[in-house]
């Protein structure tokens, strides 16, 4: 449902300058109508100040904010119909919830049966009909966070911005709100633009993960996308939990074959040769490969490694390994019974590399074969 | 509240008792601590003048007598020796009405004023960083430096011994601390509420009163009663600026004086008399006290 959708949001050039600090870089990005987008990204990287600027609490210094091709860049927060669900939810916390829904209603002059109709109907859909009379302080943090997104709904808003919404929720109560959250995205067909710094959030959330660091977005892509070809190292790293095994190797030519060599290992890239020579691989190229790409045996193939590490996952079991003196993860079903201390060895797939390079930070290849 | 029950719920039920007595005898101890200056002025209140000074001293008048309070109204009726050496002419009426003109006043414009312009600084930046710090400096001057200065000009604006010039300059001292205070209890805010109240469509007055002073209603209850006490206390420039006319509580309490010494019956009454309307404040805002105080802890 998500690319089909009309264009609802374009961001042009967006920049954001505090003081002398560059917050948001160069922002470009469209967001369809009824898409369900994340912006993921460490803390500071930007995607709440984007996500500021969208909802008008902050002006871009440079660019260009559209809202249904409607310029909205300085428009005041109020006339843009943007819902915003803060990160502490920001109740009127002196209010009771009904007091809450119908503020901005209120504000707006909306006739009473009206007001009436609309906080009726949302109260009855997010289950908040006993708690109307109940003041926001005593709340508990999910009918919290229900007062606080029906509350942005009321104005009936053609964007929801929601700002780390479950950040300080304890684990457990946290995938049942987010499964919550996705589930009533998928009903009220709302278009949401949500922020996190928790990969696996976005990943399970969104239609389109936009990975964004040091004001820059990095990537934007389906969930699978940002995970399989990574468009730069920056996501490489990032995304992917343990993240993916980097190395730094050269390219070499010999015998009129293309290699790329990490210490006395060398790997054949003949298929890929143009693409990395057209990258300019004298400046210096990164191996990436996903952890549980890795193939790890007790059979003498590969490169030997020894165990540091076992950390079982259940049916999976994560391995850190101490390869040549780098450490390596790795990800192999449990059913293998490796132990800590044993020597065992590494193969790199060839359709599980990643070739990346240094100068540009980009991706250059996925799979070499 | 909940504390305690669950407290009482954990503990068996012998030790829960002893703790709520050693509980209350602690209270009972502080409570006894603080309230010790307040009794021994009710007991003189009620000596006559042989009981002032005796020693050891005691607790509760020999022979008691109202005649301290009578004196305080009546002074063109003195009753006893002491009481007729006393060269104070007028009644505490005079005063004390002043006081409860100019003291009420003045906080009210303090407070208010101070609550702007804390918002103002603490949400708009108003001023600059240094702002709040400029007007704190105001209180970094022994108080008498500014008397002669001011006595200058008030002469001037012909402001000495009017209750506007005393409000004025109780409005003007006690600024610092109602905008310090009150900019504490605004920063406790979060921003993002004020925001949530924007984004639904409220203008920046609307956001402060509905949003933000019903929120810090508690803190600025705090911040009065504080202001209030001060200005009802003050003594310097209500002796300097004032004659006759305009004269406060403090500076009436300095008249019981006479040639062989103080008379501490009269000043511990008027002290009694003089201490009503700050409890009787107290006792108003005593419900928002409690959160103005506890602020730090109710907030998410």
């Amino acid at each position: 449902m998500a690319q089909a959708g009309v264009l609802l949001l374009r961001l042009q050039n967006v920049k954001k300058v505090f003081n002398s600090f560059v917050a948001v870089d160069n922002v470009t990005l469209e967001v369809a109508e009824g898409e369900f987008v994340c912006f993921l990204g460490p803390s500071g990287c930007g995607k709440t100040t984007t996500l500021r600027m969208i909802a008008g609490l902050e002006m871009p210094t440079e660019g260009e904010i559209f809202l249904r091709e409607k310029r909205i860049t300085y428009l005041p927060p109020q006339q843009r119909a943007i819902g915003f669900v803060f990160q502490n939810y920001a109740l009127f916390w002196h209010m009771t919830v009904y007091e809450n829904l119908v503020f901005g209603l209120r504000l707006r002059r909306f006739p009473a049966a009206e007001i009436n109709k609309r906080v009726h109907e949302i109260a009855e859909r997010f289950e908040l009909m006993d708690l109307l009379k109940v003041r926001a302080a005593l709340l508990d943090l999910s009918a919290m966070q229900r007062v606080a997104i029906a509350r942005t709904l009321l104005i009936d808003p053609h964007l929801l911005l929601l700002d780390e919404p479950l950040n300080n929720i304890r684990p457990g109560l946290r995938e049942m709100m987010r499964a919550d959250l996705k589930r009533m995205q998928q009903e009220l067909g709302k278009t949401m633009i949500y922020v996190t710094h928790d990969q696996e959030e976005a990943l399970t959330l969104g239609d389109r993960i936009v990975v964004m660091s040091k004001g820059k977005i990095e990537q934007v892509g389906s969930p699978q996308e940002v995970y399989d070809v990574p468009a730069t190292l920056f996501v490489a790293g990032f995304i992917g939990r343990p993240p993916m095994n980097l190395f730094d190797v050269q390219y070499e030519v010999e015998n009129g074959h293309s290699w790329l060599v990490w210490r006395q290992h060398r790997w054949c890239v003949d298929k890929v040769r143009n693409q990395i020579e057209a990258a300019q691989p004298e400046k210096g190229l990164v191996l990436g490969v996903r952890p549980e790409k890795l193939k790890i045996s007790y059979e003498a193939s590969g490169i030997p490694a020894k165990v540091l590490l076992v950390q079982p996952l259940g049916r999976k079991d994560v391995l850190t390994l101490d390869l040549e003196g780098t450490t390596v993860h790795g990800v192999i079903p449990s059913e293998l019974r490796i132990n800590v201390g044993d020597v065992v060895f590494v193969e790199f797939p060839p359709e599980g590399m990643h070739v990346f390079s240094t100068a540009t930070k980009g991706a250059i290849v996925h799979g070499i074969s | 509240m909940k504390r305690k029950n669950i407290a009482m719920t954990a503990r068996p039920p012998v030790i829960s008792a002893i703790l709520w007595i050693l509980h209350r005898l602690v209270v009972l101890l502080v409570v006894g601590v603080f309230l010790v200056p307040a009794v021994w002025l009710l007991s003189i209140s009620f000596k006559p003048p042989t009981e002032w000074q005796v020693f050891p001293p005691t607790l509760i008048p020999r022979s008691p007598t109202l005649d301290n309070y009578i004196v305080l109204f009546k002074p063109e009726a003195p009753r006893g020796t002491a009481a007729a050496m006393l060269r104070v002419t007028e009644p505490v009426t005079k005063s004390f009405l002043n006081s409860l003109i100019v003291v009420p006043i003045a906080t009210a414009l303090s407070v208010t004023v101070g609550f702007l312009a804390a918002y103002a600084v603490a949400r708009f930046r108003v001023g600059g960083a240094f702002m709040p710090f400029f007007v704190l400096t105001t209180r970094m001057f022994p108080p008498v430096a500014f008397a002669v200065p001011l006595l200058v000009y008030y002469r001037w604006l012909r402001l000495i011994d009017t209750p506007l010039g005393l409000i004025l300059i109780y409005a003007g001292f006690t600024l610092a601390f109602s905008l310090w205070m009150t900019k504490g209890f605004i920063e406790g805010v979060p921003r993002h509420i004020e925001e949530a109240a924007i984004l639904d469509g409220a203008s920046p007055w609307r956001v402060l009163f509905t949003i933000t002073l019903p929120i810090v209603k508690g803190g600025l209850a705090a911040t009065t009663l504080f202001v209030f006490i001060l200005n009802w206390t003050e003594f310097l420039y209500a002796l300097i600026f004032t004659s006759t006319k305009t004269i406060t509580v403090p500076v009436q309490l300095s008249h019981y004086v006479g040639a062989v010494g103080r008379f501490y019956g009269p000043q511990a009454a008027l002290g009694v008399v003089a201490s009503i309307p700050v409890v009787i404040l107290g006792y108003m805002i005593q419900r928002y006290l409690v959160t103005g105080f506890s602020f730090g802890l109710i907030r998410r």
